[in-house]
């Protein structure tokens, strides 16, 4: 008896260590991707740590499900209140192991968190600017009012400093259609162009992704996510 | 002429902080005074991003008590103003806002409730009802629009421009962390694609000719000499209001009039108490909810007629009974008994509620 195993993974070289850095508006889905990316490495038996930088409110994105991804195998460096000083919303100092992370061994995906700064928030980390593996994404969702039209996007993505690519997040929370994953995957592409820089997926939920199959209209990889955010506090 | 932040009508998926901060673009506010606090700091931080493009205003003042007296000053020199905070920020506007209503005069405040008393929690509540409702010096006449979703955000923001400036009367939106933070989907649009005219702004001060020969004086007082003569100016403000009330008063109910048990609830909580009645009323039980969106002046006509057909009330907030006063106080003398569901400063499931509901009815 034959068993088939069907898979969908990624396939990337062994060898080569994968760092990724999502930056973007904020609420564009950054997290909800990082944390996929990082699941989906670990499942691979990759060994993976998923850096939470969110600088304005340090200690409540991934709080609540940091046990989760820990006993997923992940390691996890982020804040926890109790580890701090001050009130917990307004964290101002960033944490040793954070701060080291690109030193560590394994794949490392950071979640640039809020937004503001963009990928500059990577300034923090040793070693960022000569990190050959470091790749840094920006997150767009074209449904957000901010990256809502191609001029938007292109003018947004230029105030983020330096970004490596695109990936195509674009959605209407429980609203969302195929067609709205499309029609961002056209413009996100044609931003891309414009701006030179490749795309690296189409992010979509897993029952929207597989109405659309392994690639979307523009022919960019589409990347299955499970909700993991609603959970959190935001 | 800068060119409109809102065009035609779009779907967007948005944080509710976000959706404040375009309504108030869209309405035309013409400047934003405000101090930071969470969770409201993203009304800050995106009409700050938009305004240079917009042609709009900031100013940051160094505390709540500045922010809401600067608001006063941008109204009374004719501008859309309006401020936006929570918690302490909130006790703090109070004083301001009272000035407000001696004056009669319009002002918008947005306020994202966080966990109290003081600094407590920056996440949720709704624990700024009385407060937001009743909280200057003195009887002050104001209007609180409790919204519950983000589509509710962006119309009661603008509409709240324009009840302050129609009544000339303070005017809030409260939300809370919740929906300051939480992300879905809403329809943003132009007020004048919908028909919505803005009602206009004027200078209250400093218009030209001679007060008393070309215009009527212009005198805004929060100061009296003897009792009899404020006593005179209250029973005006009284009377405005009492008429005032039925035309602004606004609610949402289902069956509330012919339940055995009618849930009442406000804001984000009436989501869950939605949900929960609409499950338990496909399993056949008599239950309605009332959810009074006005939170002052309440539907007063409504309300009790709810209270005197139902058998049971069940009031349900993330708060110790702060929305429970303001509706034992309009339904006095009403037949039905009263039961709550209180969570102060965390949020409530619709599980919670359907659950509360069974040990009431069978």
């Amino acid at each position: 008896m034959f068993i088939t195993i069907l898979s969908c993974e990624v396939h990337i070289p062994i060898t080569k260590r994968i760092v990724e850095a999502f930056v973007g508006e904020y609420a564009s889905g950054k997290s909800e991707v990082a944390v996929n990316r990082a699941l989906e490495l670990s499942r691979s038996k990759r060994p993976v740590t998923l850096v939470d930088l969110d600088l304005v409110e340090p200690c409540y994105t991934l709080r609540p499900i940091k046990n989760e991804l820990i006993a997923s195998g992940i390691d996890v460096l982020a804040w926890e209140t109790r580890e701090t000083l001050g009130l917990g919303e307004a964290g101002n100092i960033i944490k040793a192991d954070s701060r080291w992370a690109l030193r560590r061994s394994g794949d490392i995906i950071l979640d640039v968190g809020y937004g503001v700064d963009g990928s500059r928030t990577l300034n923090l980390l040793e070693g960022s600017a000569d990190d050959k593996d470091l790749k840094i994404v920006a997150v767009i969702n074209a449904s957000r009012p901010m990256t809502g039209s191609l001029e938007q996007i292109v003018e947004y993505v230029g105030q983020l400093g330096r970004v490596d690519m695109l990936i195509n997040n674009t959605h209407l929370g429980d609203e969302t259609v195929a067609e709205i994953v499309q029609e961002g995957a056209i413009l996100v592409t044609e931003a891309a162009r414009i701006l030179g820089i490749p795309v690296l997926a189409t992010a979509a939920t897993t029952e929207i992704a597989a109405t659309i199959g392994s690639e979307d209209v523009k022919g960019n990889r589409v990347w299955p996510l499970e909700r993991y955010m609603p959970r959190t506090l935001w | 002429m800068p060119e409109k932040p809102i065009k035609g009508e779009k779907r967007y998926f948005m944080t509710g902080n976000e959706v404040v901060a375009y309504a108030a673009m869209a309405a035309g506010a013409d400047i934003m005074y405000g101090y930071p606090i969470t969770p409201q700091n993203e009304i800050m931080h995106y009409w700050t991003r938009m305004a240079p493009k917009y042609q709009r205003e900031f100013l940051q003042t160094e505390d709540e008590l500045s922010a809401g007296f600067t608001t006063i000053g941008g109204v009374l020199a004719g501008r859309r103003a309006f401020t936006a905070t929570a918690g302490p920020g909130n006790t703090l506007m109070q004083e301001p806002i009272s000035m407000a209503e001696a004056m009669r005069l319009p002002m918008v405040v947005i306020v994202q409730q966080r966990g109290g008393p003081s600094t407590a929690t920056v996440i949720y509540s709704q624990q700024e009802v009385t407060m937001t409702t009743f909280g200057g010096n003195g009887e002050g006449y104001r209007i609180v629009y409790s919204t519950a979703t983000h589509q509710e955000l962006y119309d009661y923001t603008i509409k709240a421009f324009n009840t302050a400036w129609k009544y000339r009367l303070p005017t809030f939106v409260l939300g809370d962390g919740y929906q300051a933070k939480m992300r879905e989907s809403l329809t943003m649009y132009d007020p004048e694609v919908r028909g919505v005219t803005m009602e206009p702004t004027e200078p209250y001060v400093g218009k030209a000719g001679t007060p008393g020969v070309d215009r009527e004086p212009a005198q805004y007082r929060n100061t009296y000499n003897v009792e009899e003569e404020l006593y005179e100016v209250l029973q005006e403000m009284e009377k405005d209001f009492v008429a005032l009330s039925p035309v602004v008063a606004e609610y949402e109910s289902l069956a509330a009039e012919e339940s055995d048990l009618v849930v009442i609830s406000h804001g984000v909580v009436s989501r869950a108490v939605k949900e929960a009645v609409e499950e338990l009323r496909g399993q056949g039980l008599s239950v309605g909810y009332f959810r009074p969106i006005t939170l002052r002046p309440l539907a007063e006509k409504e309300l009790r007629a709810a209270a005197n057909k139902a058998k049971k009330l069940l009031m349900v907030e993330s708060a110790y009974g702060q929305m429970a006063r303001l509706i034992k106080d309009e339904i006095y003398g009403c037949s039905a008994e009263i039961d709550t569901l209180y969570k102060p400063g965390v949020g409530i499931t619709a599980e919670e509620v359907a659950n509360k509901i069974k040990t009431l009815i069978k």
